[in-house]
């Protein structure tokens, strides 16, 4: 057996921390030290982008924030840059969460950002909060979002706040964004979509994008961003560089290693079945 | 007429019916067009009466007493195995129901087949662990195990805290979960249901204490976790088809039936669909709007 | 009567449901069946949460009782079962006294314990899909192989690596692997996707209907 050959078949049983080890090693070191490759946006973000381009100033939108801190390092820079983009253009928002624990989430993406265009809460953006039953909260916001929500996260009536005189329904919202870790972002599609004809676009995980794709081909997502890339992409058509982008680098280098691990097994799987074959 | 009269009693007791009407006296339309039916959902209504009615006329061949033929699942034949596998090396049995609530088809489908598993588990009388995301999941299988140890003769055997809530997190109810596997060394783990981004962790975590494994999901972004990570893994509908096929009840089978046609249904609509478009003889698609 | 009511109830509201889909919306004020149907509809919305809220009370008492038991029996590990009891306990109370802004002890917890301890689950994955792929991702048919050739496409297509790789395709035109990517995910996995959409739709249709005529009971605990 060849040094090459012994190397690799105990690359076979290499115990699972030793890999731990290197994928730690593979994600750490570029966050360090950046590579700073490009960033080129795909159809589906650019799509996400047109339709923010197509709101004006004063018009009303619901944002869901569809997921937990568990995501937030690959959504939150999602969140960010649409609250950042669209307060620029002075679109107002209508936010609540799926998730308990998407309170933290949702004001940590909304009040610096609130803060910085000197945003009116109430006026400019309103916080809902969680609900229970995330199926019955999505139909019925296609009624009302007062009877839906009696009260807003911080107890205030909904039927006191300003904003939500102005849109009350779908019919009154032109967009709805779910940036989402889980399936809500499809049944936003589906239910407040199919059902109330409301425009949506959507923000996933990358594991969860791969099954945007059926609704974003049907036309009833009208784009989406796919994982920390699709982030990225968006701050780069934006020109707002931010976590996303800096964590390019980082998703390269674990992909990369996670594809020379497979190459690295199925070399020793041949090897191994080779030698097999000869003793036979 | 039960149904008749509770329609009635609702309808008197819901305040906006009454604000409606009022509405309806005061303002009565002048809009033309069809006040009963959407037309624009012809489609959907035609596809649902047209399965309905497939489920109906197979509910009753087998209420004849037909009998339909289900491929063997080898996943499913494996349960009887793992459960006696637990029972010899004396640990208890894990079963994960997904993280999804009642209204999922996947969590129904669950709850049949941890009916079935409860019921093996009764018989061996080994310790059947259920921990919950979803407060009415946790009822229901609370329930459902329940049931399962009475049939099987053993209510003595069940312990209704060992189907417990958990915590509604998603990652919370994998650290939970994963904890709970690396402290307690179950043989055997189910999981059966709608999963997310937390399969892998379960499953990865399961093999890593020497579990023997099954598990089942429609949700396909995580089926290659499940199928890298577990001994046997329910693909999609077979997870559907899992509860039918442990039970043999000739009523849901009749209705597992109706549901392979409907796809040979859609096949033939897809595929002459297609013909049609591409030949351009009739636009197929605009007879569904939407 | 016990099994009667549940299953006309669920007969009754499932239609009320079905119906209502098809009747247009928004309803016109002189259909008062199409008006019953969309009142009655909102009403079970809002049933639906006050239902979904009050278990989830029961959850909280499953939760406290099953740790509270491991404490009090001292059972293996029971300190962990102790934490998680410290924590809820702080988690309700807190935000009551205090809101949930940043500064107070909800905000700090959320901060500094939940966000991080869930992240860092989440972050196992990066680690465990690296072992599970090398474990197992072997092209050992030839189904296999192009499961693995598609695999890799897409996770080096899905980086800004792809964008780098790329052969000119003549015509000043550059395919790159972010593009071959983008067709695997836009071509092949859709069409799986949507054959696997595709029977689960059916499956959810087969199991509305089943539960309307009342051949599916497992939502009355009644397991198969």
């Amino acid at each position: 057996m060849s040094g090459f050959e012994t190397f690799v078949e105990k690359m076979m049983w290499i115990e699972r921390r030793w890999l731990y080890l290197l994928v730690a090693i593979a994600v750490a070191v570029p966050v360090l030290k950046p590579i700073g490759l490009p960033v080129k946006p795909n159809q589906e973000t650019r799509d996400f982008l047109a339709a923010l381009d197509e709101l004006e100033s004063g018009d009303v939108i619901v944002f869901s924030f569809d997921y937990e801190p568990n995501t937030g390092a690959e959504l939150d820079p999602m969140s960010r840059v649409v609250w950042d983009y669209c307060f620029e253009k002075g679109v107002k928002i209508v936010a609540l969460t799926l998730y308990p624990g998407g309170v933290g989430n949702a004001e940590n993406v909304m009040n610096p950002i609130a803060e910085k265009y000197g945003k009116t809460y109430g006026e400019d953006y309103v916080f809902l909060g969680f609900n229970t039953d995330w199926s019955g909260t999505m139909l019925r916001m296609g009624e009302s979002f007062k009877l839906t929500y009696p009260a807003d996260q911080y107890g205030t009536a909904t039927s006191e706040i300003p904003l939500l005189a102005e849109a009350d329904s779908y019919a009154d919202t032109p967009l709805l964004i779910s940036v989402a870790s889980s399936q809500f972002a499809e049944y936003w599609a589906i239910w407040a979509g199919g059902k109330f004809g409301q425009k949506v676009i959507t923000g996933n995980t990358a594991v969860q994008a791969i099954l945007v794709y059926p609704y974003y081909q049907a036309g009833q997502i009208s784009g989406f961003l796919g994982g920390l890339k699709g982030a990225a992409e968006l701050e780069y058509l934006t020109n707002r560089p931010g976590d996303a982008m800096r964590g390019m680098d980082s998703q390269t280098t674990g992909h990369t290693l996670m594809v020379l691990f497979i190459l690295l097994g199925n070399v020793a799987f041949f090897l191994q079945r080779m030698r097999k074959e000869k003793a036979a | 007429m039960l149904p008749a009269l509770l329609l009635l009693i609702l309808f008197l007791l819901s305040p906006e019916a009454w604000a409606q009407a009022e509405v309806a006296a005061t303002e009565a339309s002048t809009e033309s067009g069809n006040l009963w039916f959407d037309t624009s959902r012809t489609a959907e209504l035609i596809a649902v009466l047209g399965f309905g009615l497939l489920v109906v006329i197979f509910v009753q061949q087998a209420r004849r007493g037909m009998d339909f033929f289900i491929r063997p699942i080898p996943g499913l034949e494996a349960i009887e195995e793992a459960v006696g596998r637990a029972t010899e090396m004396g640990r208890p049995i894990l079963y994960c129901p997904g993280l999804e609530s009642m209204d999922e088809v996947a969590t129904v489908a669950s709850m049949n087949i941890l009916g079935q598993v409860a019921r093996r588990v009764a018989e061996y009388e080994t310790p059947l662990k259920v921990p919950n995301r979803d407060p009415i999941v946790m009822t229901v299988a609370q329930e459902v195990v329940r049931d399962a140890y009475n049939t099987a003769g053993r209510p003595d055997l069940y312990q209704a805290e060992n189907i417990y809530y958990s915590t509604y997190s998603q990652f919370g109810y994998a650290a939970n979960v994963c904890g709970m596997m690396i402290r307690e060394r179950p043989a055997t783990n189910f999981y059966f249901g709608r999963f997310y981004a937390e399969s892998l962790i379960l499953a990865e975590t399961g093999n890593m204490t020497g579990a023997i494994q099954i598990a089942g999901t429609d949700a396909d972004a995580q089926l290659p976790f499940f199928i890298t990570a577990c001994d046997y893994t329910l693909i999609g509908e077979e997870l559907y088809a899992g509860s039918v096929y442990l039970s043999r009840e000739p009523l849901l089978m009749g209705a597992l039936r109706a549901q392979d046609f409907a796809k040979v249904a859609i096949l033939v609509l897809l595929i002459g669909g297609s013909i049609l478009s591409f030949a351009g003889i009739v636009d197929v698609a605009a007879w569904f709007p939407g | 009567m016990k099994q009667v009511a549940p299953l006309v109830f669920g007969f009754f509201v499932g239609m009320i449901m079905l119906l209502q889909y098809f009747v247009p919306q928004p309803p016109n004020p002189t259909n008062f069946f199409g008006d019953f149907l969309n009142s009655s509809y909102s009403t079970f919305l809002d049933w639906k949460q006050i239902v979904f809220g009050m278990t989830l009370i029961l959850g909280v008492i499953s939760l406290v009782r099953h740790h509270s038991t491991k404490v009090r029996r001292k059972e293996r590990d029971w300190f962990y079962s102790l934490v998680a009891l410290i924590g809820f306990v702080i988690m309700v109370i807190a935000p009551v006294v205090q809101g949930t802004t940043e500064e107070g002890i909800y905000g700090w917890f959320f901060d500094y314990v939940q966000a991080p301890m869930q992240a860092t689950m989440f972050a196992l994955l990066a680690f465990y899909v690296a072992s599970a792929s090398y474990r197992a991702f072997r092209a050992r048919s030839l189904q296999a192989a192009l499961l693995l050739i598609a695999g890799i496409i897409v996770m080096l297509g899905r980086v800004p690596l792809g964008d780098v790789i790329a052969v000119p395709i003549g015509g000043g035109d550059v395919y790159s692997l972010a593009d071959l990517a983008n067709f695997v995910l836009d071509v092949p996995n859709l069409a799986a996707k949507r054959g696997i959409l595709i029977g689960v739709g059916l499956g959810v249709t087969a199991t509305a209907l089943k539960i309307l005529l009342g051949i599916e009971r497992t939502y009355l605990g009644k397991g198969a």
